[in-house]
């Protein structure tokens, strides 16, 4: 190669940049011209659009939107905003019929051809605006997905937002399915559904352990006190694992029907299960574990210890009892801890 | 003479050469990626993680040395950031200025007694405070050790299983945790470190700790800057991270998994890239256990980030970064080429080595070769009028590529003006700001063998608006 060569290739590559230079400044413009017309449009229509959605019978939303040339752009972001600021958005009559009317045949049409990143959205639009219409594509596209990648995670998730418990059928066939998908499904579920498919995954004793303990867990987070005697069935189950889901789920329920249930777990092996319980002798205030909370201040594992401090505190002579601990208690780092949870009631945002 | 310089013309031709096409290897990885997630509505895949009970809870660190500027403006950023469950740990590692006292005052703190797991030593704990009116913003005053040693001393104080550790002038984006730490919830904690793009701030209008218009700065330093990093973040480390081996997560954002960087012995006090070597020593870590646990970065910018304005701050920054490179390297050198740490060993250290760290070396022969071929006789005009080209090729044309893919991708400056600006900027690259990063990088080659660890000396001005 002599410098000639150099200079053709130095040459070509520089106007081929500038060639894709001058297209992309192109592109850019026509984009930023598109993005103003949208913008412009949204804020145009918004006026109508909240007419229409409080009286649906208000047709000038509707003409309107016939006339926009990007139609369907606006619409969905009207929606989308619609959804994300309203309570109820999601479940609107409004919201459904005006998504099914203007946007399922797109949606159609994007769920078997578009980019994977549009085939994402839809999937996150379809799931907001609820539209029911296209169950069956989805059940098709999920009969087709061999893999439990993003898309068939998102895809489940979206048939579980409109009531199809063939979500929960379709995670079974994956083995390493994780708890948050069956807990993000459980959450999307309508309460009657969700009754009864929680009812049967406490009822499965054969194999599925991973919807079993999301079952427990999904029923903490939600506060479902109607199943607390299940849970508390479940402490007395011989893996640790479930056990302590049912810990973590009295935790978030705040009650127990039998409290002397919690004692073998002071003296668990396991210091997760000894943390729970210390935790849980706090929230519910639990008197009768003062003492052996105290004990615990002394524990080798420091959740353990911190645990049983911020139990402590719950009580209302918490501070008192504190206090003792940090001049008395036989363990130096009891002593510390006890120190600090007596001076302030730490907490993180929550 | 002549034919010893002719030889190493040729040596220096063919390794810019080879570098240069393996940018452009890694620019095809990494277009794929960016290109395949650049229309995915980000709102719509984070906004369930917000409300989401089983999204872990972060504690983010601060480490600060002398930012009593920028510290408050960036906490509060940080409370401002989208996150279902956070704590935030300032960490003051002996300031000789006000920041402690910035952030007690504006926090309202108040000094607590705080039992500390001392997971990994640190220098002394002077106070821990905590603000009455956010009580999860904690300040942890200390005697110098470094940025390391503050890191150390936020990981011992924190509560939950995985930091955020940001640099104290840093502005993050809303949902910028939320985007780091999706892949990390998504994959089970299979990812155990995620990094994200730091942007830079400057000429961009902040107000409220947050970025409401992004723009370009005046100061060709700065913009060269931008360039620069397109060029490592938008190429560099999405591809790395593509193939698994990415070793560089910005100190400037990242979040890791606690338990992880505990198992590793924390960050190490004795060098100055500490962000680095960290990575490095995990990555090493997992391939020790055949874990098959990985390292991410992504390409959204969730970071912004003041640049140095003026040649002597950046002269010093860069410094900096090259003794970090080389003393992570050195640290490690018993990966480099060795098959049992994989494509690590065998692919990324080497790279490191040949092409981030003595690149400076055969780019600063390359331009005394220029000089000495056109002006001293010291090489054929003709091979100097080759090398001439290399080096444009390899410093302006890769750059303003670099820039032209982020607009393909991303497109995140939002006027034409912009892509113009960073374009044609990005072609001077080779004949001014190349050779200052050049020289400086083959002086921090040097300044490992003198000095010891020490914060870097940037001068901030502070980036709110």
């Amino acid at each position: 190669m002599n410098l000639s060569h150099f200079w053709i290739l130095i040459i070509s590559l520089f106007f081929g940049q500038l060639l894709l230079l001058l297209t992309l400044a192109w592109r850019k413009q026509q984009s930023n011209k598109r993005e103003a017309t949208i913008d412009h449009q949204y804020s145009a229509l918004a006026d109508s659009f909240s007419s229409y959605m409080m009286d649906p019978s208000d047709e000038r939303f509707i003409q309107e939107l016939k006339a926009s040339p990007y139609q369907l752009i606006v619409l969905e972001r009207l929606l989308n905003h619609y959804v994300s600021v309203t309570k109820a958005g999601a479940d609107s009559p409004a919201v459904s019929r005006l998504s099914e009317e203007f946007l399922s045949e797109r949606y159609m049409k994007l769920l078997k051809r578009g980019n994977w990143a549009m085939r994402m959205n839809t999937l996150y639009f379809i799931e907001d605006f609820r539209m029911e219409s296209l169950v069956p594509q989805l059940k098709e596209k999920l009969a087709k997905s061999s893999k439990l990648d993003q898309e068939t995670q998102q895809l489940i998730r979206t048939l579980a937002s409109l009531n199809e418990t063939v979500a929960i059928e379709a995670l079974a066939k994956y083995l390493d399915a994780p708890a948050r998908l069956y807990i993000d499904v459980f959450k999307r579920l309508d309460e009657l559904t969700k009754l009864d498919e929680l009812d049967a995954a406490l009822k499965d004793e054969n194999t599925n352990q991973t919807l079993k303990h999301s079952a427990v867990s999904y029923i903490g987070m939600a506060g479902m006190t109607l199943f607390l005697p299940r849970v508390e069935e479940e402490l007395q189950h011989p893996e640790m694992e479930m056990r302590i889901q049912a810990l973590k789920a009295i935790l978030h329920l705040q009650y127990m029907n039998s409290p002397s249930a919690l004692a073998p777990f002071f003296e668990s092996t396991a210091w997760p299960e000894r943390m729970f319980a210390a935790q849980i002798a706090g929230k519910l205030q639990l008197s009768r574990y003062k003492e052996t909370l105290g004990e615990l201040l002394g524990d080798p594992v420091w959740w353990v210890r911190h645990s049983s401090a911020e139990a402590l505190t719950q009580f209302s002579e918490g501070d008192i009892v504190l206090t003792h601990l940090a001049e008395s208690h036989p363990d130096r780092y009891a002593r510390d801890m006890a120190n600090q949870w007596k001076t302030s009631l730490l907490g993180s945002e929550q | 003479m002549q034919e010893i310089a002719l030889i190493l013309s040729y040596i220096v031709i063919a390794y810019m050469l080879f570098s240069s096409l393996s940018y452009l290897g890694l620019f095809a990885l990494a277009y794929g990626k960016v290109k395949k997630e650049n229309k995915l509505d980000k709102r719509e895949s984070t906004e369930d993680f917000l409300r989401n009970q089983s999204t872990y809870p972060v504690s983010i660190l601060v480490p600060a040395y002398n930012e009593e500027v920028g510290v408050v403006s960036t906490v509060r950023s940080l409370l401002a950031l989208e996150y279902p469950e956070k704590e935030i740990i300032v960490i003051d590692d002996g300031s000789k200025d006000s920041t402690s006292l910035r952030m007690i005052e504006e926090f309202k703190m108040k000094k607590i007694p705080f039992a500390v797991r001392t997971h990994i030593e640190t220098a002394e704990i002077e106070a821990i405070y905590q603000s009455s009116i956010f009580p999860y913003i904690r300040l942890i005053k200390k005697a110098n050790g470094g940025k390391a040693d503050a890191l150390n001393a936020g990981v011992n104080l924190s509560s939950f299983p995985y930091f955020c550790a940001i640099d104290g002038d840093s502005i993050l984006e809303n949902d910028g945790l939320l985007k780091c730490m999706k892949p990390i919830i998504e994959s089970d904690g299979q990812i155990i470190v995620t990094g994200g793009s730091v942007r830079i701030a400057n000429g961009s209008t902040i107000s409220r700790s947050k970025v409401e218009l992004i723009g370009l700065p005046k100061s060709p330093i700065v913009l060269m800057q931008i360039v620069e990093y397109f060029r490592a973040f938008l190429i560099g480390r999405l591809a790395l991270s593509h193939l698994n081996i990415l070793l560089i997560v910005s100190g400037a954002f990242g979040v890791f998994n606690k338990e992880r960087v505990i198992q590793a012995g924390g960050y190490n006090k004795n060098t100055v890239g500490e962000d680095m070597e960290l990575v490095v020593r995990l990555h090493r870590l997992l391939r020790e256990e055949k874990s098959k646990q990985r390292i991410e970065y992504i390409p959204d910018p969730v970071c912004w980030t003041e640049a140095p304005e003026s040649l002597e701050v950046l002269r010093s920054q860069r410094i900096r970064w090259q003794r970090g490179l080389l003393e992570t390297l050195w640290n490690h050198r018993k990966m480099m080429l060795n098959p049992r740490y994989g494509s690590i060993g065998l692919f990324s250290m080497p790279y490191f080595l040949f092409v981030e760290l003595l690149g400076a070396v055969f780019e600063f022969i390359g331009y005394f070769i220029i000089f000495g071929g056109f002006f001293f006789s010291l090489v054929d005009p003709q091979v100097a009028g080759v090398m001439f080209l290399v080096t444009v090729f390899y410093g302006s044309l890769i750059s303003a590529l670099a820039v032209l893919l982020e607009e393909l991708t991303l497109h995140k400056y939002p006027k034409v003006s912009h892509l113009m600006r960073l374009y044609f900027w990005a072609l001077t690259e080779a004949f001014w700001y190349r050779p200052l990063m050049v020289l400086w990088r083959v002086k921090g080659i040097f300044a490992t063998f003198q000095k010891k660890a020490h914060w870097g000396d940037m001068k901030r001005k502070g980036i709110s608006t």
